[in-house]
């Protein structure tokens, strides 16, 4: 058994001062007063080369942390002259532009001592540092290559490519340090993806590197440890908590909630924002998406005419990489008064001084909050200063809760995923092109890694299957990938161009997610590409609608390929609503504290003044807040019933069709298994097509002739599973996921000896390339992928699970109601309409009945 | 007559079968994946003309109104493979085959068409009928004695909505142009149901006022089902 332990204390001044070498001690007090206490859990920890896991609210100077005691080692070599031509330390973080954090954190510490040291007369050989993302240009990797860099510094994806290369591994067979910078935003198929990279690594190995994982406050940090380091290995943690204080506060514009979404308040909110802006000299706005990120910048405009030219930014993940650098880059020069992101600038590099945070609508999670303030007072001594704006009442409450839990210091926890298929397929097919390995060793070495410990042989031997092509009948000795040689147990690479496809392919990000928005008019700006959307985003618009993109309307000519052709100078207003379904979900574990507070206010309800004093006190927040508080849980319960940790409230009504809305307060991961489960019963059940709609707080499923407690007593949590597994099994949501999974494990090539021209018509639609892998096998290892991803990553089946086994044990309790229309709990989740159709009625009864329809109407011309 | 996706002309005791565009040798761009597509859409191809066949029994000819190759360049190993299947099932069951050319049909030729009983034309005129593919006009097309232009290329398909609802559905589009009436077959591949008419942006040739052109759906069971003019369609 590993042992994963807590460092008790940091170490006293003295004692990490007395490690450093004079000369890198005198390079580091001339520059700082003092060590940091991330330096002083973290320097001397690494220099006893034990593995450690650092976690430091941002601005902890955690980099410097990871790299001091290194470049104390190498400086201490070179002036011997004993540095040797091999790589001694590999530096990975999931930031492409992450050239600025290292030119500050290594690059310019190095340059600052070779100064000193010539100061001195002394003589230092080179400490060489190489820098390699996806940007990096064919000539510096060739410089790479001939002259062997001591400190390697690259993206998870670039190490794996690295990794087939002879040469490279040479030099970096006896590494001695592995850092892994932002490891909290590794929690996904990135991370997956690279904890298999660092075991090929410590695979190619002649000694064990020691491994330093840097990151922001997250929970649980003991797992977070594991997935550091891997199966059977020893780590310290040094948990970090700096005396920073947090301001936040909660807001929403004018004078009640109820209002603050109608017209006249929306002008309210923009104002409210003006005012803020104003009073600081930078603030940030995240938005949460892309689409309220454009219409911030937007209507700020409108009501400010002139007022932010020039001075506001857009940054979002759909930008193209240029303009997102150029908006960081005026921002770290102070030129720009107001940022809005939807989620992209809550990552990692430096942006300057941000005074203000502020975060429009719930950012859904504690540590996504904290990581959000974090980026204003990002310079060690000042506090992140943040204030939540809400526009709903059910936003007003969960923002009350973070509240409570950021300053009470609570964090959500993160969950890696586990036994990733598509991942494996890749990564074994990089391991082959390597090397021919022996089955057993390449299985045990896979399982060293946290994510793949518990990996079956059977998913092992299926994705060897696929990879030699045994699954594609014919043709396989061309599209087979690897081979296996069942009596030698063996396993090499299939194919010459086998390092060219695995160079050109690799990454766990699924590149169809983007397509590109080109100009077609006016002429003069014709084939200017603006940036990129999201293909679901694509697949909401018709054929004139217009939408907003980089703060500029467009209006949708058509598409080919990857590419919509759009109208530029258009002056009508944009047709595309914000879209819902790239909005964050709700953190379980911040569901629950929300059902927690519910069952407690609940008690209080009959006493105002005590509820209201008690709100205010629990939440941290203003009294007129509590007061809108406690109206909203009063009227709740007037009209129907408070759901809350020990009830769920199942609300019926009939408008032309009938509503089950079900208050679910678990978070929209749950909450899609749930209604998927019973809105599939409720279609078995009466062979017609259902609605859902989902959102954190609940779902609703509409039909005709909805039996309640059949539907409800269909589904329990031994058969959720088996239930889901046939209602997604024809939806458009496990075709887009099985995609993904497909380019990940490389049975759809994004780059195959250069790219065929698309015709964009024709595209194979997703749903085709299911059915055509079902009809190989209805467990084919890539499609089960699919389905754990959808039931695991994109639902959250487990806890859906844990609610059903809660209902059966009865510490969930189900009340039935009838209410004349939508209760005001379940108002949000009306307003936001359906978010699919379960269908239960096949394509030729449809036609059948719509010919019938048209067949009157042909009939009565 | 519509039989399926297809099209049955007989005239002066010939029968004629219209296929569309068949776009065979689908290229995503994947490796392993198209390999998988290809040969279901083969075993496809010949689920649906072993229907069609089995209903109209064997034909004089066989018209295949282009792109019957999905790549535009020359010929990949998956075209030939399908292409010489699919040729040779098609060999046994008419006695001519024509392919009109389509704008995908540009390397169409050499192994494939030698020694078969088999022609690659740019248009084909019988009988009054004019056959095409629909992306190039000709002179002689317009000859009066024409009655009729068979054509593929756009994959014409209609959407029907129903509140929430929508499915896509193949059709044929039926329509006066000039002197002449105009046929648009559907794509005979599954993959994808086509464009729905109504956000058709690829430009034709010829502007056809496609709004009070008939439209006629795909069902199954190689039935087909009027629905009256395109701007009739309910949404």
């Amino acid at each position: 058994m590993a042992n994963i332990n807590y460092i008790e204390k940091p170490y006293e001044k003295e004692e990490v001062k007395r490690i450093l070498h004079p000369l890198v001690s005198e390079w580091f007090f001339n520059k700082f007063e003092d060590f940091s206490l991330t330096q002083l859990y973290g320097v001397k920890t690494i220099n006893n080369r034990t593995n450690v896991l650092i976690s430091a609210p941002t601005g902890g100077t955690k980099t410097l942390t990871a790299f001091l005691s290194i470049i104390n080692y190498l400086v201490t070599l070179a002036l011997k002259n004993e540095l040797e031509d091999k790589v001694y330390a590999s530096y990975i973080s999931p930031l492409k532009a992450l050239s600025g954090d290292v030119f500050v954190n290594l690059v310019s510490p190095l340059e600052e001592i070779k100064v000193l040291v010539e100061k001195k007369g002394l003589k230092m050989q080179e400490i060489r540092v190489a820098l390699r993302t996806g940007d990096t240009t064919a000539a510096e990797r060739a410089k790479h290559a001939r002259k062997i860099p001591h400190i390697y510094v690259s993206t998870p994806e670039s190490l794996a490519i690295v990794l087939t290369t002879e040469k490279f591994v040479e030099a970096i067979k006896a590494l001695e340090f592995i850092i892994v910078d932002e490891i909290h935003a590794l929690t996904n198929k990135r991370g997956v993806y690279l904890s298999l990279t660092l075991e090929r690594l410590c695979n190619y190995s002649v000694i064990e590197p020691v491994r330093i994982g840097l990151s922001a406050t997250i929970s649980p940090l003991e797992e977070i440890a594991k997935f550091l380091v891997g199966k059977d290995r020893d780590c310290l943690i040094a948990n970090v908590k700096l005396n920073k204080k947090i301001e936040i506060g909660l807001d929403f514009p004018g004078e009640s909630i109820l209002e603050a979404e109608n017209q006249e308040s929306q002008k309210k909110l923009y104002h409210l924002l003006d005012e803020i802006i104003q009073k600081n000299r930078t603030t940030l706005i995240f938005t949460n998406t892309r689409a309220a990120t454009e219409r911030i910048i937007h209507f700020l405009d409108l009501h400010f005419p002139g007022k932010y030219q020039g001075l506001i930014g857009a940054h979002h993940s759909s930008m193209s990489k240029e303009t997102r650098f150029e908006i960081e880059d005026r921002l770290r020069r102070g030129e720009l008064k107001v940022v809005v992101s939807s989620t992209s600038l809550e990552l990692g590099i430096d942006i300057g001084s941000i005074d203000l945070v502020v975060m429009l609508r719930s950012p859904k999670s504690v540590s996504r909050a904290l990581q959000r303030i974090g980026r204003a007072g990002h310079k060690l001594h000042s506090n992140p200063r943040g204030e939540f704006i809400v526009l709903d009442r059910d936003d007003l409450l969960e923002c009350g809760i973070l509240m409570k839990e950021m300053i009470e210091g609570k964090i959500d926890k993160a969950e890696i995923p586990k036994n990733c298929l598509d991942v494996l397929a890749q990564q074994i097919f990089g391991m082959a092109i390597s090397r021919i390995w022996d089955i057993d060793e390449m299985l045990s070495t896979i399982r060293k890694s946290y994510c793949y410990e518990s990996l079956s042989k059977e998913d092992f031997l299926d994705i060897i299957s696929y990879l030699a092509g045994e699954y594609a009948l014919e043709h396989r000795n061309v599209y087979a990938k690897i081979w296996y040689d069942s009596g030698t147990k063996q396993i090499g690479k299939r194919g010459k161009l086998a390092r060219v496809i695995y160079m050109t392919n690799i990454g766990t990000i699924p590149e169809e997610g983007f397509i590109s928005v080109v100009i077609q008019n006016p002429v003069e700006q014709r084939g200017q590409i603006i940036g990129k959307i999201d293909e679901s985003f694509l697949e909401r618009m018709k054929k004139g609608d217009i939408f907003v993109l980089g703060g500029a309307k467009y209006q949708y000519l058509y598409s080919r390929g990857m590419k919509i052709y759009v109208s530029a100078g258009v002056t009508r207003n944009p047709t595309i609503p914000s879209w819902f379904s790239e909005q964050l979900p709700l953190s379980f574990d911040v569901a629950i504290e929300i059902n927690r507070f519910r069952k407690l206010i609940k008690e209080l309800l009959k006493k105002e003044k005590d509820a209201v004093d008690f709100i205010q006190e629990y939440m941290h927040c203003k009294k007129h807040i509590a007061q809108e508080i406690y109206d909203y849980f009063l009227e709740q319960d007037k009209f129907a019933a408070v759901p809350d940790e020990k009830t769920i409230v199942v609300e019926k009504f009939k408008e032309e069709k009938e509503y089950l809305i079900f208050h679910t307060l678990y978070g929209r991961r749950v909450n899609d298994a749930l209604s998927r489960a019973y809105a599939f019963a409720a279609a078995r059940l009466k062979y017609r097509d259902v609605e859902i709609g989902v959102n954190d707080n609940g779902f609703f499923i509409s039909g005709m002739d909805l039996d309640e407690k059949k539907i409800i007593s269909y589904v329990t949590s031994k058969n959720l599973r088996e239930i889901l597994k046939e209602a997604i099994e024809r939806t458009e949501v496990l075709a887009r996921r099985f995609r993904h999974c497909a380019a990940r494990s490389l049975m759809i090539l994004r780059n195959y000896k250069g790219r065929e021209k698309s015709v964009g018509k024709q595209q194979v639609h997703s749903g085709f390339l299911l059915l055509a892998v079902k009809k190989i096998s209805n467990e084919f290892p890539i499609l089960r992928e699919a389905r754990r991803e959808v039931f695991e990553d994109l639902m959250d089946i487990k806890n859906a699970e844990q609610v059903l086994r809660w209902i059966e044990s009865e510490k969930i309790k189900i009340k039935h109601i009838r209410t004349p229309f939508v209760s005001p709990f379940g108002l949000n989740l009306m307003l936001q309409g359906r978010s699919d159709l379960i269908k239960m009625e096949d394509r030729s009864s449809f036609l059948k009945r719509m010919h019938e329809l048209h067949l009157k109407a042909i009939g009565s011309k | 007559m519509f039989i399926g996706k297809c099209m049955l002309i007989e005239k002066d005791g010939k029968k004629l079968l219209v296929v569309g565009d068949m776009h065979v040798g689908y290229r995503n761009r994947g490796e392993a994946m198209d390999i998988i597509v290809n040969r279901e859409l083969f075993e496809g191809f010949v689920k649906d003309f072993d229907a069609v066949f089995s209903e109209v029994g064997g034909v004089d000819k066989l018209i295949l109104l282009g792109d019957v190759k999905h790549g535009l360049s020359a010929m990949a190993a998956e075209e030939r493979y399908g292409l010489i299947n699919l040729m040779d099932y098609l060999e046994r069951k008419t006695k001519e085959i024509i392919i009109v050319r389509g704008n995908h049909d540009n390397y169409l030729g050499g192994g494939l068409t030698s020694k078969r009983k088999l022609q690659v034309l740019d248009y084909f005129i019988w009988k009054g009928y004019c056959f095409l593919h629909g992306d190039r006009d000709f002179p002689e097309i317009h000859d009066k004695n024409i009655k009729f232009w068979v054509m593929g290329h756009i994959h014409p398909a209609i959407n029907l909505e129903e509140g929430n609802k929508v499915e896509k559905f193949k059709c044929f589009l039926s329509g006066k142009f000039k002197d002449k009436r105009i046929i648009i077959l559907p794509s005979f591949l599954e993959v994808g149901d086509g464009v729905d008419v109504r956000e058709l942006d690829r430009e034709t040739v010829w502007k056809f006022d496609l709004e009070n052109f008939e439209v006629f759906v795909v069902g199954d069971g190689l039935k087909v089902l009027e629905f009256g003019k395109l701007k009739k369609i309910l949404i």
